[in-house]
């Protein structure tokens, strides 16, 4: 399963937190193939072309204008084909409610965006870690849930 | 009670029927008795006059006989004269008696048998006459003649004899009849007519208490008419009937004046009420007051419109409901009510409702954006900072330093408040799903949330069972969790930080902290702690919005923790109390409704 | 050789089973199947460690290598890797199937089973997988745990109980410092995400 690096992507319509997020990835010893999209419509155009590399996990920004982060996780959760990504919810706001919601809805991590590098650094690095062992040591996907 | 009075009037028919009944028979006994008294006179006469006859038959016999015997002593044509009428006169009295046997066999018979004695009487006087022409005395023919005549006047005496004694005992035994039918008649008679008066006594009694209460009855239905008049004014209402059997309706005065007319100033058809109905409305209240009249049924609540002559349009409502009056005719009785005004209230009602709702949204909608849209930028602002401090810092003067720690500050800060007033503008009810919950398990998690500061804080939090409560679980948790991390920010310096979280069951009455309880039993939870309390007359204070009762840098806070547990209990129509002792401790009491 | 938890019986309306695997056991026959296919002599020795009975040629062992790809099976040269996957088998075969060993502390357990110090092993995990197997343990306790909510309907004092955790606090917050949810949480999610499909 392991290929030589881990393939991210994140789907969120603001520059400042796209540039954050490549930079942590850049600062991580973890070797990262880290792809970002503007809004859901290219996000899920890309995914839903046929030679598409799928990501390891998906970072989805619940606020993005023309298709939400909401609407992007229904769609990839009615697809079977995007059964083995890990979605992560990546979002500014955190009520209980919202967090609970989206894991019923089928996400596996939400991340509050953290306020400073360092924590970003150190909860991406979480993801991807504990990701990696849902991917390689067997546990069951389906009880996947992180909150950061 | 008319229905009684009218049920009574059964009894009082019966009663009357009862009475002619009986006069009836005392009429046809009297009539029977007097018939029975006149024919018995009757009778008595006849037997008289059959005895008088019999008699006369006797005496003229002996009249015929005296005559033949004067014959034949003095062959004297005189003695023949009394012979002759006597026999005469015996024809007479034998028709007489013909006559009143007519209806008495056994006299019929008797008078036949005499009949045949007498002509055997007669035969031997003619017999002997004719021996006494020729003077012939001796002739032993006349002897026997003589005496034959003799024994025959015997028999027909011992015949009349038994004939007037079997007519005496005849009329002695209707003597007794008679006589005792002129005693037991007017007894009898007597007995009737006092029970007829009775019954009529009783019946006129009856007739004056049923009048009596017909009366009071009558009275009270006067009042209520006159109130019904009275509030149909006051409640803008208007009464119909509609007759299925006449098929004609009634209105009543007021139904008029609600339409703008003067009473019973139209005909109450119908069509002539239709001609009010506001024209968009009328299809409507055809269909329905048709349907109404064509089965016979109950009208629900029907709403139209109606336009009075002067253009003011009123809201109308009306229902009926059939009804089947004391004769079984059946009738739908309808009420019609203006209710313009009320309307017109729940208009503006709704307006001002909307309005609130509107603002409300508008105020969460502004509240949630200005808190979750200034975030934004305020974590690029950190985030960049903490990018700058790790890549730039080394390059800055002290100073320089000293603002970036400042600035970091302040940030900081800047986010508590965001993070709070977030939390406050989602403490919301609307939307938000009742649900029953176990209350401990609430608890339980809010002090997982903070499972870290108690532990670092060594507190001690001890609570007793709660029940399962109808609750909004987020919010109580939230509660909970903003009611013991406000325990744990405010402990004392000199202690272990002690909580205690006690629950039971209150009785509204004994709690006169609740000044307008809304239920007579509220689930009380009172959460204790020995942290730095506060003066009492703050009590009220540190549950408003922004208010603190210490300096930012002694204690962090926003001063919207215990502002937002105030909205969660509010949320859910409970009531929150604060109690505190400088350096004892502080009490917080909470009431949610025992439902 | 599934193990299908009594739990499925009372979904099995919903057309939908819920399922526990023991991966080991999946991977085990798997490999046993490949090999035989493949004609290779072998004994299985442990988790992911085949002792062949036979030397292969580099033709026969890239087939083999090939086939078992479409299983996410991988032969590991690098002996590192291999003594990785031996501390992470342990770790799982310790944490769901050996309660006893549970008991012991896991640093003696690991380097008494696997005949190295802790340190170097400790080490060794380290630079293999970016984490430590303090973590590792960890993680496969909160997943336990998660599988024994869920399937087994039991609740946390039990599941302390059975992990051996000094407290149910202990347990919840350590489940909620690795998941950043609270069991009940959970619970509540898994339960409702189960309803809504």
């Amino acid at each position: 399963m392991h290929e030589d690096y881990i393939n991210i992507i994140l789907a969120d319509d603001d520059e400042d937190d796209r540039l954050f997020f490549c930079d942590a990835f850049d600062e991580l010893k973890i070797t990262t193939r880290v792809k970002t999209f503007n809004d859901g419509v290219y996000l899920m155009d890309y995914l839903n072309a046929e030679d598409s590399v799928f990501p390891n996990i998906l970072f989805l920004d619940l606020n993005m204008p023309r298709k939400s982060g909401l609407e992007c996780l229904k769609e990839i959760k009615k697809n079977d084909k995007f059964k083995d990504i890990a979605i992560a919810i990546y979002s500014t706001s955190a009520s209980e409610e919202d967090i609970e919601k989206t894991f019923i809805m089928g996400a596996n991590i939400y991340i509050k965006k953290p306020n400073d590098f360092k924590t970003l650094k150190k909860v991406l690095e979480e993801v991807v870690t504990i990701n990696w062992q849902y991917y390689t040591n067997g546990l069951n996907k389906d009880n996947f849930l992180l909150r950061l | 009670m008319p229905s009684r009075i009218f049920k009574k009037s059964w009894l009082i028919k019966s009663i009357f029927f009862i009475s002619a009944f009986v006069i009836l028979i005392i009429g046809g006994t009297t009539y029977k008795k007097i018939e029975d008294l006149s024919q018995s006179s009757d009778l008595l006469t006849k037997t008289y006059k059959t005895n008088v006859e019999l008699e006369k038959i006797f005496s003229h016999l002996k009249d015929a006989e005296t005559g033949q015997q004067g014959f034949i002593i003095t062959n004297d044509p005189i003695y023949l004269e009394p012979y002759n009428i006597g026999r005469e006169n015996i024809n007479y009295s034998f028709a007489e008696l013909k006559v009143l046997g007519s209806d008495n066999t056994t006299l019929q018979n008797n008078l036949k048998e005499l009949n045949v004695l007498i002509d055997k009487r007669m035969w031997y006087f003619e017999k002997s006459f004719r021996f006494s022409s020729v003077g012939n005395y001796n002739d032993e023919n006349f002897k026997e003649n003589f005496l034959n005549g003799k024994k025959t006047m015997d028999t027909i005496r011992g015949k009349i004899k038994g004939m007037i004694d079997t007519g005496n005992q005849l009329l002695n035994k209707r003597q007794e009849a008679y006589e005792s039918n002129l005693k037991l008649t007017p007894m009898f008679l007597y007995v009737v007519l006092l029970l007829s008066l009775m019954l009529m006594f009783a019946t006129y009694s009856k007739i004056i208490s049923d009048l009596k209460k017909i009366k009071a009855a009558n009275e009270q239905l006067e009042i209520f008419k006159e109130s019904t008049k009275q509030s149909e004014i006051i409640g803008l209402q208007g009464n119909w009937i509609w007759d299925i059997e006449e098929r004609t309706f009634t209105y009543s005065d007021n139904l008029y004046r609600l339409i703008g007319e003067k009473p019973q100033s139209f005909q109450p058809t119908l069509d002539n009420f239709v001609n009010f109905v506001h024209p968009e409305d009328i299809e409507k209240f055809r269909k329905d007051i048709d349907r109404m009249m064509a089965k016979n049924e109950d009208l629900p609540f029907i709403y139209y419109r109606i336009i009075q002559k002067n253009g003011t349009i009123k809201h109308f409502k009306t229902c009926a409901k059939l009804h089947r009056n004391l004769d079984g005719k059946r009738q739908l009785l309808g009420i019609t009510t203006d209710i313009t005004t009320e309307i017109e209230h729940f208009k503006t009602l709704e307006e001002r409702n909307l309005e609130l709702e509107r603002n409300n949204k508008e105020l969460s909608a502004f509240n949630y954006v200005a808190s979750h849209d200034l975030q934004e930028p305020l974590r690029k602002i950190q985030t960049f900072l903490s990018r700058f401090e790790d890549k730039e810092a080394h390059k800055l003067s002290e100073s320089g330093m000293m603002y970036m720690d400042r600035i970091k500050n302040a940030a900081t800060r800047m986010r508590m408040l965001i993070d709070d007033l977030l939390q406050f503008s989602r403490t919301n009810k609307a939307d938000k799903a009742f649900e029953l919950a176990d209350i401990n398990i609430l608890l339980k998690n809010a002090q997982q949330d903070l499972a870290e500061s108690i532990t670092d804080e060594k507190a001690i939090i001890t609570s007793n069972k709660f029940p399962s409560i109808k609750v909004i679980p987020f919010q109580i948790q939230q509660l909970f969790s903003n009611l013991i991390s406000n325990s744990l920010k405010y402990k004392s310096k000199d202690r272990i930080p002690e909580i205690r979280i006690i629950y039971n069951k209150a009785k509204a009455s004994d709690e006169p902290i609740i000044l307008n309880p809304k239920k007579p039993y509220y689930h009380k939870i009172t959460i204790t702690d020995n942290g730095i309390g506060f003066e009492n007359k703050y009590a009220e204070n540190i549950f408003v919005l922004f208010n603190r009762l210490h300096g930012k840098h002694e204690y962090s806070g926003t001063g919207i923790g215990l502002s937002i547990c105030k909205k969660i209990v509010e949320n859910h129509q409970g009531f929150i109390f604060a109690n505190g002792k400088p350096n004892v401790g502080a009490t917080f009491t909470i009431y949610f409704p025992y439902l | 050789m599934f193990i299908i938890s009594s739990k499925f019986t009372r979904q099995i309306f919903l057309m939908k089973l819920h399922l526990k695997f023991d991966f080991n056991a999946i991977c085990r026959k798997v490999l046993d199947e490949k090999l035989l296919e493949h004609n290779i002599k072998h004994k299985i020795i442990g988790f992911g460690e085949v002792k062949l009975l036979e030397k292969l040629s580099a033709d026969r062992l890239e087939s083999f290598s090939n086939d078992l790809k479409e299983y996410s099976i991988e032969i590991v040269e690098n002996q590192k890797s291999i003594l990785v996957q031996k501390i992470k088998d342990t770790i799982t075969d310790m944490v769901f199937n050996n309660e006893t060993a549970t008991n012991l502390k896991a640093s003696a357990y690991l380097s008494d089973t696997l005949g190295h110090s802790y340190g170097y092993l400790s080490n060794l995990f380290s630079e293999v997988t970016y984490t430590s197997i303090e973590n590792f343990i960890i993680i496969q306790k909160i997943e336990y745990t998660k599988q024994l909510i869920i399937n087994e309907n039991l609740n946390l004092t039990e599941i302390a109980f059975k992990l051996n955790y000094s407290s149910v606090a202990h347990l919840s917050t350590q489940f909620k410092n690795t998941t950043g949810i609270t069991p009940s949480a959970f619970q509540r999610i898994i339960t409702k995400r189960r309803e809504l499909n």
